[in-house]
């Protein structure tokens, strides 16, 4: 048990897989915009350097400006562990809850340490990042609604064992899987919803006076969250994932997926975003009851 | 509630420093006051100290972006002054020069607009285009940024038949390019949603505030400096675009469409350019008299103001760069619009604030800034 929660599949495996893509994810947008871009070992280069920082605070920071970051890091750990690489199997039933109320807790506790750190820019940005977090959440869980009504289970390994013989529910819940990877485009914080963290409008948002160690959380916290994500949607909507190649194989090709987003689109003003999602979740809701009474 | 955020000095928004002292009401801009005076160089009083020659090369250093329309205003001051004719062959290259630099400098903001909109690989896209019109510059006068092409009387190198062939060939790719910006910057529906409607000057205000350039020609005003004919505009076949949205979506159109209108008047140049010498044989002393000259930079009209008093050195020279005029009409611009909106309205007029640049005083121990009345200024003048 221990070192399958340490090493594979376990917190190591995780978070290095986390930076790894987080490398190739730069890498790639930096050739679409005909760049070289960083070196794909880069987040690891740049984790190691934070860590060995000095742990730097400034005046006013309250308790949860040093506590938020760890909670936010812990919580999308568990989030991924929790999902099937590989076909493994963490919980047998129920695990989609849990997944989905730890990431909703990772998004939150950052933004409680924007809220923490009493600067102008990380409030406005962390307050945009919970406007942000109504907007998305609605879409995300009624994409995942789909296939949990239609089959009655709520575990992961159950849907990624479904698809390996059954073939792909993206097929049966096209618009399902689209809501899902623009909901996860806006929980990972890419454009067109990079709106939070904003570079251009709020310097560097609700992380603007975080450095070296708690620098450090956010970025793992990132990297662990889209790689649970991409996870979710590989076991969820894409095909499942029999063995470690084929995990990677499929959670690279939705990493590209997102690049080309990333790539192609500009930023939407937060009003826009909250309107873009909660269309989006007006049509997935109408979807879901024309299907599920089968009238599609 | 309203909360104060400082936007600048330092502000990723902004590449130069200068302070946005904006007040918000949740993310609602309801107040904002424009703050200068870091980077004064004190380029004026200067030029009174050095002879008319010499100017030419401060002139040249004042903008990073716009040298060349720096040189050619002050230049055709001086030649005003001196009352001298120069040569068609001389104002034909001066234009080309002239519209490379419009070149550039709209790839450049394209490019920085996309990137205040998130858009960064439209920023990556342009700016890598912009290098086409650098290197032209760069094989016609030697640099890729301060040309050092004009002088009194004249330019200083002429055009070589290679070069005319190179630049023609230059232009035929950017055409194809600039197509494609205009696909992508007028119809992309992200894009369309964060300019449409966004950063409204209404004519009216646009008239108030004398505002110049690409801006005013946005908000349904037919003003373009080249109408008055300096260098060979005169003799090429061109039109000054207008627009009527009064927003950042038609200042976009203007400065794409202006993007053709100026490879079709360098295209022109080219081919119709007249053999002849390169200069005039200018007199030394400069006769005693003021001159205004005005031009369009990129960012609009360029105003230069000189005064001889018959020696070697002017005795004033007054310049007021297009930023300047811009600048005040950011306060309608931006009071009502959102915070998210602010980057890409302040980069909508193309600041230049180093060109801008006014001295600022600040009292010392107050932390204040000083405001000087007419009365002041003039008691401060006549004291020793």
């Amino acid at each position: 048990m221990l070192p399958e929660l340490i090493i594979y599949p376990g917190v190591i495996f995780i978070v290095f897989l986390g930076l790894l893509y987080s490398g190739i994810f730069r890498k790639i947008c930096a050739r679409m915009q005909n760049r070289v871009g960083p070196p794909i070992l880069q987040a690891f280069y740049d984790a190691i350097k934070l860590f060995g920082k000095e742990n730097l605070s400034h005046e006013g920071a309250g308790h949860g400006f040093f506590i938020w970051p760890i909670v936010a890091f812990a919580s999308a750990l568990v989030a991924a562990l929790l999902i099937p690489v590989a076909g493994t199997v963490a919980l047998n039933a129920g695990d989609l809850l849990i997944i989905i109320y730890f990431l909703i807790l990772s998004s939150a506790a950052l933004y409680m340490a924007g809220f923490s750190s009493e600067n102008p820019y990380a409030i406005i940005g962390a307050s945009r990042g919970f406007m942000q977090m109504i907007a998305y959440e609605a879409p995300f869980i009624l994409a995942i609604l789909f296939p949990v009504f239609f089959y009655q289970n709520m575990s992961l390994s159950y849907f990624n064992q479904l698809q390996l013989s059954n073939g792909l529910l993206a097929l049966q819940f096209p618009i399902a899987a689209f809501a899902f990877l623009v909901a996860v485009l806006g929980k990972v914080e890419l454009a067109p919803f990079h709106i939070p963290a904003a570079h251009q409008e709020l310097v560097g948002g609700y992380y603007i006076e975080f450095s070296g160690f708690r620098l450090a959380m956010v970025e793992l916290t990132h990297a662990v969250k889209t790689i649970a994500l991409l996870a979710i949607g590989v076991a969820l909507f894409f095909g499942g994932s029999a063995s470690i190649l084929g995990f990677i194989a499929k959670t690279l090709a939705l990493l590209f997926l997102l690049a080309v987003f990333r790539a192609t689109l500009a930023r939407f003003r937060i009003e826009q975003a909250i309107w873009f999602y909660w269309t989006l979740a007006g049509v997935l809701i109408i979807n879901l009851t024309l299907q599920h009474g089968g009238f599609l | 509630m309203s909360t104060r955020i400082p936007v600048g000095p330092q502000h990723p928004a902004l590449i130069e420093p200068e302070h946005l002292d904006v007040k918000v009401d949740g993310e609602t801009i309801t107040d904002v006051d424009v703050h200068l005076g870091y980077i004064h160089r004190g380029i004026e009083g200067l030029m009174q100290k050095k002879n008319y020659q010499q100017n030419v090369y401060i002139a040249e250093r004042i903008c990073g972006i716009c040298s060349g329309v720096h040189t050619s205003t002050y230049s055709e001051g001086v030649e005003s002054l001196l009352g001298l004719e120069v040569p068609k062959r001389a104002k034909y290259i001066r234009t080309i020069i002239l519209e490379l630099e419009r070149l550039h400098s709209h790839y450049l903001w394209l490019g920085l607009v996309a990137y205040e909109i998130g858009l960064d690989t439209a920023f990556q896209i342009s700016w890598r285009d912009r290098e086409i019109v650098l290197d032209l510059l760069e094989k016609i006068t030697g640099n890729r940024i301060n040309y050092a092409m004009n002088t009194i009387g004249g330019v200083r190198r002429g055009i070589t038949k290679e070069m005319q062939k190179e630049t023609l060939q230059g232009i035929d790719a950017l055409w194809e390019k600039t197509k494609y910006y205009k696909e992508v910057f007028l119809k992309d529906s992200i894009v369309r949603a964060r300019t449409k409607n966004v950063g409204v000057l209404k004519k009216r205000d646009a008239e108030r505030y004398s505002v110049a350039g690409p801006i005013v020609r946005a908000s349904s005003v037919d003003f373009d400096v080249r109408t008055t004919n300096y260098a060979a505009y005169a003799d090429v076949k061109w039109k000054p675009i207008v627009r009527h949205g009064c927003d950042i979506n038609s200042r976009l159109d203007v400065r794409i469409e202006e993007v053709f209108e100026a490879l079709n008047i360098i295209r022109q140049c080219i081919e119709n350019m007249p053999e002849g010498p390169l200069k005039t044989i200018v007199p030394p002393v400069v006769p005693k008299g003021e001159t205004i000259m005005r031009t369009e930079a990129p960012r609009g009209e360029l105003f230069y103001y000189i005064r001889s008093n018959g020696t070697a050195m002017p005795e004033r020279v007054k310049i007021r760069p297009p930023t300047y005029a811009n600048l005040l009409a950011l306060k309608p611009m931006l009071i009502g619009s959102e915070l998210a909106d602010l980057p890409v309205i302040v980069a909508s007029i193309d600041p230049c604030f180093s060109c801008a640049e006014r001295v600022g005083v600040i009292k010392e121990g107050t932390n204040k800034k000083e405001i000087f009345d007419g009365r002041r200024l003039r008691m401060m003048k006549d004291a020793p």
